[in-house]
């Protein structure tokens, strides 16, 4: 059995006193899209910060790649591209000398090549010498998913990639994020609420609430597990048990 | 690794129009400075040119050109006063632009998602500051000695030592400026905050610790002064203990002694180790950078500023 891309054994992580993961377990293979879903304040994103080892957590551990996240935080960097919610570049830069450092920091051999590469592969080649100040936030968020992919990473983690697009923005970003998947084989774990973009994108889903995981299942899976529930959003509601 | 994170940082700077600003500004008192030695020296010497044909044809002897009396590096004596209060602001901004983005711009999440050790982001950036701060200097050392021979036709091998010597010393001190900069970012949540931290910490600096200590003579917290007399009250004898600490102080002697600009005289030693404060602060502010950078929480959203 192949090495799994993500494996998380009972992690909890504490901010000051509240306990905002909860012995999360968590297993996605190489090559999945996997979809976390969860309403605000769940834990999805403390979960991507300590996946991304930006943050340490409390307990329990965390492999990226067959790599510990705090123990060899240097090796998970280096397998690992990552899209905040909210995408902050360096504004007075260019697009390109953007990517051009950030793959330097990722010890690509030729940083301008990949900039180009990462640039023309997202179809935003015309942004390449244009100040990221400029740019409007799809665009920022174009520059961000080229920044995340210029070092071809393994493992892509999206923290709400969909946040302030326009509905081309979340169309073409879906593409993306497929065509990352097929062409480059890359594992995609995406925290999101756009249960829609979930439903034609993701292969996997977990919910998180209040920091547990309540469920983990392969699309298809799901949909046969709730035959009642007429769309993705209603299986979601009735998981987390609001009053629909 | 340490050169990329450098060279970024340079990149970054040279858009920043609050730093091209204050670089110029700083450019222009340098030559300020030498324009207005070369304007009194020339007003002083038409004057005394006319005083001696006029007290010739009285028959009386002419008293010395003035300007034989003072030292040659007096001309330059504004600028013990315009480093800490344009250089370092300058400073301050260097060290505050060199971590702004990467904290509360929010980049720092990108960055430390890489293969990068703080250590190192943390030499990159501070071998960014300093190589931009000793990149003035040059400049302002050049300025200086151009004025120097404009002025006084001629300017000697010690002249130009000394002249390193002060701005050497110049850039050591800003050096310090710019950490506080970049440790006032990082202690701060808000970019706004961080640069006020940061400037409050340039007004103790260079005003109000003086107060305390050489302040009892009015023109104290500008120019440097000679030690005031010692006295037995305990108010007195505790800002004697402050002076040796306070570094916009001992930044202002040791120059007037670099410079022999001063009216007292001390040994070579003395001065250096007026500089040893300044040195001291250096290390514990670089030590203190390492540290909060090390532990700080780069994966906090960035503020909206």
């Amino acid at each position: 059995m192949a090495e799994p891309a993500i494996e998380i054994r009972d992690l909890s992580h504490r901010y000051d006193r509240e306990l905002v993961l909860r012995n999360l377990d968590l297993r996605i293979e190489q090559g999945e899209i996997f979809g976390f879903l969860g309403h605000n304040g769940a834990g999805k994103t403390t979960a991507v910060n300590i996946l991304t080892t930006l943050l340490r957590p409390t307990s329990g551990t965390a492999r990226v790649c067959g790599f510990d996240v705090v123990e060899e935080r240097h090796a998970v960097t280096q397998h690992i591209g990552y899209l905040p919610s909210d995408v902050r570049l360096y504004g007075h830069l260019t697009a390109t000398e953007n990517l051009e450092f950030f793959a330097k920091l990722s010890g690509v051999d030729k940083p301008r090549h990949a900039a180009a590469e990462a640039l023309d592969y997202l179809d935003c080649g015309d942004l390449a010498n244009r100040r990221v100040s400029t740019f409007s936030t799809g665009m920022r968020q174009r520059i961000g998913i080229a920044q995340a992919i210029v070092h071809r990473p393994e493992v892509l983690f999206l923290d709400e990639p969909t946040s302030g697009l326009d509905p081309i923005g979340v169309r073409q970003l879906r593409t993306t994020i497929q065509r990352l998947n097929a062409d480059l084989g890359m594992t995609v774990f995406m925290n999101t609420h756009l249960l829609s973009e979930v439903a034609r994108v993701c292969t996997t889903i977990g919910v998180l609430n209040h920091g547990e995981l309540i469920y983990k299942d392969s699309i298809a899976e799901t949909v046969r597990r709730f035959p009642d529930e007429a769309s993705l959003e209603d299986i979601y509601v009735r998981m987390e048990g609001v009053p629909a | 690794m340490i050169t990329t994170i450098a060279g970024h940082e340079l990149r970054l700077l040279v858009r920043q129009r609050t730093f091209l600003a204050m670089l110029g500004v700083l450019g222009v008192m340098t030559a300020l400075a030498g324009v207005l030695g070369w304007s009194s020296h020339r007003t002083i010497v038409q004057v005394y040119d006319q005083a001696v044909i006029l007290l010739a044809s009285q028959g009386k002897p002419a008293p010395p050109n003035p300007f034989t009396l003072k030292p040659s590096l007096s001309l330059l004596s504004n600028m013990v006063v315009y480093i800490p209060l344009i250089g370092a602001l300058l400073a301050l901004i260097v060290g505050h632009h060199a971590l702004a983005d990467d904290q509360t711009g929010g980049v720092g999440r990108l960055v430390f998602s890489r293969p990068l050790d703080r250590r190192i982001y943390v030499a990159g950036k501070v071998a960014a500051a300093t190589a931009v701060l000793g990149a003035v200097m040059v400049a302002s050392f050049a300025i200086s000695a151009a004025a120097l021979l404009i002025v006084n036709r001629r300017i000697g091998t010690g002249d130009l030592s000394r002249l390193a010597g002060f701005f050497i010393v110049s850039w050591l001190y800003l050096v310090v400026f710019a950490l506080i900069g970049m440790v006032a970012v990082i202690i701060n949540r808000r970019n706004s905050l961080g640069l006020l931290t940061a400037t409050g910490a340039w007004l103790v600096i260079t005003f109000i610790v003086p107060q305390f200590t050489s302040g009892l003579t009015p023109s104290a917290s500008l120019n440097p002064t000679t030690a005031p007399a010692s006295t037995s009250q305990a108010f007195f004898r505790a800002t004697a203990r402050v002076r040796p600490y306070s570094i916009a102080e001992q930044y202002k002697e040791a120059s007037a002694h670099i410079l022999a600009t001063s009216q007292s005289t001390e040994s070579v030693w003395h001065t250096a180790l007026r500089i040893s404060p300044i040195v001291g602060a250096v290390l514990v502010l670089t030590i203190a950078l390492v540290v909060l950078i090390d532990r700080h929480d780069y994966s906090r959203s960035a503020t909206n500023e």
